[in-house]
């Protein structure tokens, strides 16, 4: 019997299927809510997994488009969701950074993975991927670049964290007066590190710390994050999919 | 008249102030307006006008950002944008006391930006206990006769003022029993329970009361509904539909609030017996427990826990209205000692011109996933 979680989120859909415990499928497209995303997502996500429609005993779905989704048997927060995918992939982790498209989220797991505590971003696009994606495109570089340039900086410059428009504007006023790119990216990196790091001091630091969601992809901010912080953080290259894989696993847990 | 039928009359005017405003206008009545909080409502009431509440309305801040920086209080910014576009044209005047920073500045905008609505200010105490802080209050209470006297030509009585706390203290008894029994109903939606609050603003206190009491004995002749996840409510307002929508959608009930909308406001009555302007000023002085009023010892906290406690509340929702600097300076303290008392506690920002909610929804249905 397989489940599913899909998570509808800003700017990608994702999906996983589970069956016994195990991953058996998914998949991840870069279109959000409003598109096609989510139907392509459950359509490769069971061809992935070898499986049509009819295998599914139970589907969820979590994300900003959760309620949208009309193929779900239930809807859960992508809180809970997230904190239930990182439990299952750092069963150690009592601290989940989640950085989307359009939001962070700082979540506070029991030694049961229980939901404890939880704080989110207010609606402000820095620290955040949306702040990566308007940087990226100032500094005309495909985002999946930004961690490999921000290895090469010798001085991270600095970058405001409260506004991404007022940031903008110093982005270009750094390349204007001459500042190395990669020192430009490393501090747009350490941006997003204080802003989120910021959030999640208000939840409190308990190790092991994860990070999830997209932006966990980014060695530069994950460095940075570690830095400010002062603790190792724990990453997958699942991270993108642990909303998915959360919203599955609750598919499972509640259809027993 | 059924519960439902008592409830859809209480949405009826909290849905529609401005009609109720047209129907006293056209009745002959002089309205005053009441901005928040605390406007000595028994004052106004004595002196023949209908007190209405101004606490702003969701709607887009257009005219009243030529007189107010972006990040501030949108209830001010509202309640000016409305008197800018003639909303509350008819009003006899508007009293605004002084018990933060941005109603000053609304005060002080309103003078000029709405000169047709006299501004009558009630300039409260910051240190309002002892004969100094008693004598200041009445002073302002004074200054609001005198204003008042002066814009709208009516005439105070102190005789009178004893009728009109009479009123607003079995009002506020009323409110009281009403707060206790929607929290043994569940089947109540948070929708249902704002209106009844917020009709109280625009309506004469007398004519409240006997609603409250008809539905409080459709209530107590009812059996309670399903029980759902008690919490309670605090801040300034919370009174967004959608928002109140999310709480029902969720299946969350709210036992208890200490909103300044609401409940916070009928804690306190007046003593009925001696000079009935000295007793108000002894009102002002004996209330505490709210984000506004002076209080170096930072008991609203503790009330918060026991209040939520002693309903069953299994969690406690801030609903922080933005750039609401006083209950800013208060979520710290309400947020640890929810913590250290083993209750849950979110935030939800709200302001008068969110038309999204669905951060508010995330928020609020995974704290009910937490309080699961």
């Amino acid at each position: 019997m397989h489940f599913a979680g899909i998570d509808v989120g800003s700017t990608t859909s994702k999906c996983v299927l589970v069956q016994d415990g195990e991953m058996i499928g998914s998949a991840l497209v870069d279109m959000g809510i409003g598109t096609a995303g989510p139907e392509r997502a459950y359509s490769e996500a069971l061809a992935a997994a070898g499986a049509v429609p009819e295998d599914v005993a139970c589907c969820v779905a979590t994300g900003y488009g959760r309620s949208s989704w009309k193929g779900a048997d239930q809807t859960i927060s992508e809180l809970t969701a997230h904190g239930l995918g990182n439990h299952f992939l750092f069963p150690d982790a009592r601290t989940v950074i989640d950085i989307g498209g359009q939001d962070a989220k700082v979540i506070e797991l029991d030694a049961n993975g229980r939901m404890a505590n939880f704080v989110m971003n207010d609606k402000c696009a820095a620290g955040t991927g949306r702040f990566l994606e308007v940087m990226a495109n100032v500094l005309r570089i495909p985002i999946g670049e930004l961690e490999v340039l921000a290895a090469q900086a010798e001085q991270a410059a600095p970058i405001s964290s409260t506004c991404t428009v007022f940031a903008e504007s110093e982005v270009i006023s750094q390349l204007a007066s001459g500042t190395p790119v990669p020192d430009v990216v490393a501090g747009i990196c350490a941006s997003v590190a204080s802003r989120v790091a910021a959030l999640a001091k208000r939840v409190g630091i308990k190790e092991q710390v994860c990070m999830s969601g997209g932006v966990a992809q980014n060695g530069g901010v994950r460095r940075a994050l570690e830095q400010t912080l002062g603790v190792p953080i724990a990453w997958s290259s699942q991270a993108q999919l642990a909303g998915a894989l959360g919203a599955a696993l609750h598919a499972c847990h509640k259809s027993h | 008249m059924s519960t439902q039928e008592l409830l859809r009359r209480f949405h009826t005017v909290a849905a529609a102030p401005k009609s109720q405003m047209k129907k006293y206008l056209e009745a002959g009545e002089k309205v005053v307006l009441t901005a928040p909080v605390y406007t000595p409502e028994e004052i106004i009431h004595t002196m023949g006008f209908v007190p209405m509440g101004a606490w702003g309305a969701d709607v887009p801040l257009e005219r009243s950002k030529e007189y107010f920086p972006a990040f501030i209080c949108s209830v001010m910014q509202s309640i000016l944008d409305l008197g800018m576009k003639g909303v509350y044209e008819g009003a006899s005047a508007i009293v605004i006391p002084s018990l933060c920073d941005s109603l000053k500045c609304l005060g002080q905008n309103w003078k000029y930006a709405v000169p047709s609505i006299p501004f009558v200010p009630m300039t409260y105490p910051q240190n309002r206990w002892g004969k100094v802080g008693t004598d200041f209050t009445r002073a302002g209470y004074e200054r609001v006769i005198a204003d008042l006297e002066k814009a709208a030509g009516a005439k105070f009585d102190p005789a009178k003022l004893s009728d009109s706390i009479k009123i607003y203290n079995a009002h506020n008894a009323v409110m009281r029993k009403v707060d206790e029994a929607l929290a043994r109903h569940p089947e109540i939606t948070a929708a249902q329970r704002s209106d009844i609050f917020k009709s109280a603003f625009f309506m004469k206190k007398e004519e409240h009361t006997v609603w409250a009491e008809e539905l409080l004995a459709a209530l107590d002749a009812q059996e309670p509904g399903a029980d759902k996840v008690k919490v309670m409510t605090t801040g300034i307002l919370c009174d967004s539909p959608a928002l109140l929508e999310i709480f029902d959608d969720l299946g969350l009930h709210i036992a208890a609030d200490d909103v300044a909308a609401q409940s916070r406001q009928y804690r306190t009555d007046c003593n009925e017996d001696g000079d009935p302007l000295e007793a108000l000023a002894d009102k002002f002085s004996a209330m505490d427990h709210c984000s506004v009023l002076y209080d170096p010892d930072k008991k609203r906290p503790h009330t918060i826990v026991e209040q939520a406690k002693a309903r069953g509340a299994r969690g406690v929702v801030v609903v922080l209205t933005k750039f609401c600097d006083p209950e800013e300076f208060d979520y710290p303290p309400i947020k640890n000692a929810c913590n250290q008392a083993g209750l849950a506690v979110t935030l939800v920002e709200v302001d008068r011109q969110m038309r999204n909610f669905e951060q508010a929804r995330t928020a609020l249905e995974t704290f009910r996933d937490v309080l699961a």
